[in-house]
């Protein structure tokens, strides 16, 4: 048997507390908590890290609570830091809440979400021995802004004592509290004044498409798609709140780009120069910040490649890069704030929503066909491209087998609604195995690429450039060893991924049906 | 998960009172804990202010399955539930010899319950019966109250040899100081004797007024006297007891 879970209803408008109170205390004794009053400030990461793992968590000043959606049973309740605009893991002081939240949140900051004012009092419901049968909470939630408050009963279940939960119910009833709510209805309204709602936003390509629609407007969803989360990520790189929202926007931008250099002849071909050289640029002035951020944050893990007595060499290093940063982070600002970027993404999406003056050849092509003709080909370059990986390929041809990768793998994400779900998830998950591996091979060789450049520029003569250049040294040969050893692992990666029934996967789904025409 | 049997052949040693403050210590702070009144004076239910369910004996524990989760029940105190004992608990022997492998048929009745709880605290009546060789043997631990005094002490020598006698070594036994007058010099005399010896715990459980009273207020005293010498002595007997449990 289940633990009876919580029951939550409106409390209708004519009803007072002690009204209710006095209905509830014909039947039960009562014992009566003092009223508990707080405005609390729930918060989460910008994807939802939190709530996608069941939890909230809330402020009130420095005092935090993290608990269950559903149960509301509290997990942690710990001090903390004042949240202002945003605020790591790590800026909790060490406890149960940080070992907690550290894993959940990663690399992304808490956001305030929603403030909501909370008042109440607990009743705990007594039989005959005192003994607590049920309990009642009678909650206010106002949301902050202009919004109404919503005035909440509800009602929690002790194990063995279902006769007289039953008997509260009719009560209740009887005194028509009968309208069910959300218990988080305070939170899903706060959240909805500042526009957003749980779950609206995942870096992941999720889109439902329509498989009878035509290329032209297939195309058109995804690219709004993407559009839509490349404007949604910018104010947290404007702010720069934490580093995925650049991240993200720059994934966006690539698949953009992606997208219009694979599919060609279905948005006339004047649109597909001009966005793909505009996206081009977004996405250029959009790289030297990430690369720096993705230094930044690999800064343990580069220590941990040295023997302690080179580390302090690269305490300099990570302070340059640092600096570096906050250059490049304010030149980033600067960039898609102009107005030259922000007509950009007008224009991109007026085209998208208008009709093309002269469409293009194949326009008007069902989407299915569109998919299937692009990801066969692209797979049957990844297939001609990986045959001669071995563990003796030159970095460069590495470094394009992954670029063929990547476009199988947009490909396959762009039209992946229009396949059976389940075979296209078989798909990705072999290529993203592949594609582990050469990007992490890649990863290496652009590290090392950028330590060279670096050491090549260290004046000798200072002690301290001396310290930094054995730091670097130890690292690159630390990074080079690691990418040798991935190369033995090529022709294994590849081949699982060329295996005999993925290839026939892909003929079946994507072949040409010509018994079909 | 782990199962704690609160156990001495002596009664009246504040076995009963030992149950319901470390059941309320576990679940604040190991979580979720069952806590089996197995005493047919239903002590430790009178306590939690909860009446033996009406169809629910000794026959219905030893069938176990629904039979044990429809009558479990919540106490005031939230990831505390117990299973209140029933009167016919005083025959449960008869019923337990006519189970097959009568000697481990409550560990079995058990098991289903390890899924749910974190922790189960079992509160022993006072013999040496059928019933406790199924206690002992369902048992992680069996914590065991007393009072030093002498008779105490060879109560202790009776467990022990029963032990060896059905195959379960001492080492499962702890043993804590219960009920302990501090103006008594035997008292002081006989815990100086004993204190060296492996499995038992420095934690001491004081004679107090306030345990007593536990029967007029029906709540642990580490609940409603928070911060009084009992509940300061019970709380540092469950972190003792807590580094002694097997992870």
């Amino acid at each position: 048997m289940q633990q009876p879970g919580a029951d939550t209803w409106y409390m209708p408008d004519g009803l007072q507390v002690d009204a209710l109170l006095s209905a509830l205390a014909a039947e039960f004794g009562l014992d009566i908590a003092p009223e508990y009053a707080a405005t609390v400030v729930y918060t989460d990461t910008f994807d939802w890290r939190l709530y996608q793992q069941g939890y909230l968590l809330h402020c009130h000043g420095q005092s935090w609570t993290l608990y269950h959606g559903d149960s509301g049973e509290v997990t942690v309740q710990q001090g903390g830091p004042e949240l202002a605009t945003s605020c790591f893991a790590r800026d909790f002081p060490p406890g149960q809440l940080r070992e907690l939240l550290e894993p959940l949140l990663g690399v992304r900051c808490l956001l305030p979400l929603a403030t909501v004012s909370l008042s109440g009092r607990q009743i705990r419901l007594l039989n005959r021995d005192e003994k607590t049968v049920a309990r009642i909470v009678v909650e206010t939630q106002q949301p902050a802004g202009k919004g109404p408050a919503f005035r909440l009963v509800r009602l929690f279940g002790i194990r063995g004592y279902d006769h007289e939960q039953a008997r509260v119910r009719r009560l209740l009833e009887h005194n028509a509290v009968h309208e069910t709510a959300s218990p988080l209805i305070g939170f899903e309204e706060g959240c909805r004044t500042m526009g957003r709602r749980p779950l609206d936003y995942s870096s992941k390509f999720v889109l439902e498409l329509d498989g009878a629609g035509t290329a032209r407007q297939t195309m058109a969803r995804i690219y709004l798609a993407l559009l839509d989360n490349i404007t949604r990520n910018i104010p947290g790189v404007l702010a720069d709140w934490d580093s995925e929202f650049l991240h993200d926007l720059r994934v966006a931008i690539r698949r953009t780009r992606s997208g219009l250099s694979l599919v060609k002849k279905v948005l006339p071909e004047a649109v597909v120069n001009r966005f793909s050289r505009e996206f081009g640029r977004l996405g250029t002035l959009t790289g030297p910040t990430r690369d720096l951020d993705v230094y930044l944050l690999n800064r343990e893990e580069y220590l941990n490649r040295l023997p302690p007595a080179l580390r302090p060499g690269l305490d300099g290093f990570f302070v340059e890069l640092g600096r570096r940063r906050l250059v490049e982070q304010k030149k980033l600002v600067r960039a898609l704030r102009s107005k030259k970027s922000r007509a950009v993404l007008a224009a991109w999406q007026r085209v998208l929503r208008s009709r093309d003056r002269q469409p293009a050849p194949l326009a008007a092509i069902p989407a299915t066909e569109l998919g299937r003709k692009i990801i066969l080909k692209r797979c049957k370059r990844v297939l001609r491209d990986g045959q001669a990986l071995d563990a003796a390929t030159p970095d460069a041809v590495v470094h394009r087998l992954r670029i063929q990768c990547k476009k199988l793998r947009y490909a396959l994400e762009f039209f992946s609604a229009l396949y059976p779900r389940q075979e296209m998830q078989i798909l990705l998950r072999q290529l993203k195995k592949l594609q582990d591996i050469l990007g992490s091979f890649n990863d290496l060789s652009v590290q090392q690429e950028m330590l060279r450049l670096t050491l090549r520029e260290l004046r000798a003569g200072s002690r301290r450039n001396l310290e930094l250049a054995a730091a670097l040294g130890g690292l690159m040969q630390s990074l080079y060893r690691e990418q040798q050893e991935l190369r033995t692992h090529f022709t294994e990666a590849f081949d699982q991924f060329s295996d005999p029934e993925t290839t026939a996967l892909f003929h079946e789904l994507f072949r040409k049906k010509q018994e079909a025409a | 998960m782990s199962i704690i049997a609160v156990y001495n052949i002596k009664g009246g040693v504040g076995k009963t009172a030992a149950s319901v403050n470390l059941a309320y210590l576990s679940s604040q702070q190991q979580g979720k804990t069952l806590l089996l009144d197995m005493d047919p004076q239903g002590s430790a239910s009178f306590y939690f202010r909860i009446r033996s369910p009406k169809k629910f004996g000794a026959k219905k524990l030893l069938k176990g399955g629904k039979h044990i989760e429809e009558n479990i029940r919540g106490t005031d105190y939230p990831g505390l539930d117990m299973l209140p004992a029933d009167f016919s608990y005083r025959n449960i022997d008869i019923a337990l010899d006519e189970c097959k492998k009568s000697h481990k048929r409550l560990g079995k009745v058990l098991e289903p319950l390890h899924q749910e709880y974190d922790r189960i605290i079992l509160d022993c009546p006072p013999n040496l019966t059928l019933l406790s060789e199924n206690i002992f043997y369902a048992a992680d631990c069996i914590l065991a109250p007393v009072i030093p005094t002498t008779l105490s002490l060879l109560s202790l020598e009776q467990l022990f040899s029963f032990l060896e006698e059905i195959g379960q070594g001492r080492d499962k036994v702890l043993i804590f100081f219960s009920m302990v007058e501090k103006r008594k010099k035997m008292h002081a005399e006989m815990m100086r004797s004993m204190r060296e010896e492996s499995g038992v715990l420095q934690a001491v459980i004081p004679y107090s007024a306030d345990i007593e009273r536990m029967g007029i207020y029906r709540q642990p005293v580490v609940a409603a006297l928070p911060g009084s010498t009992a509940a300061t002595a019970y709380e540092s007997l469950w972190h003792e007891i807590q580094n002694r449990l097997p992870a």
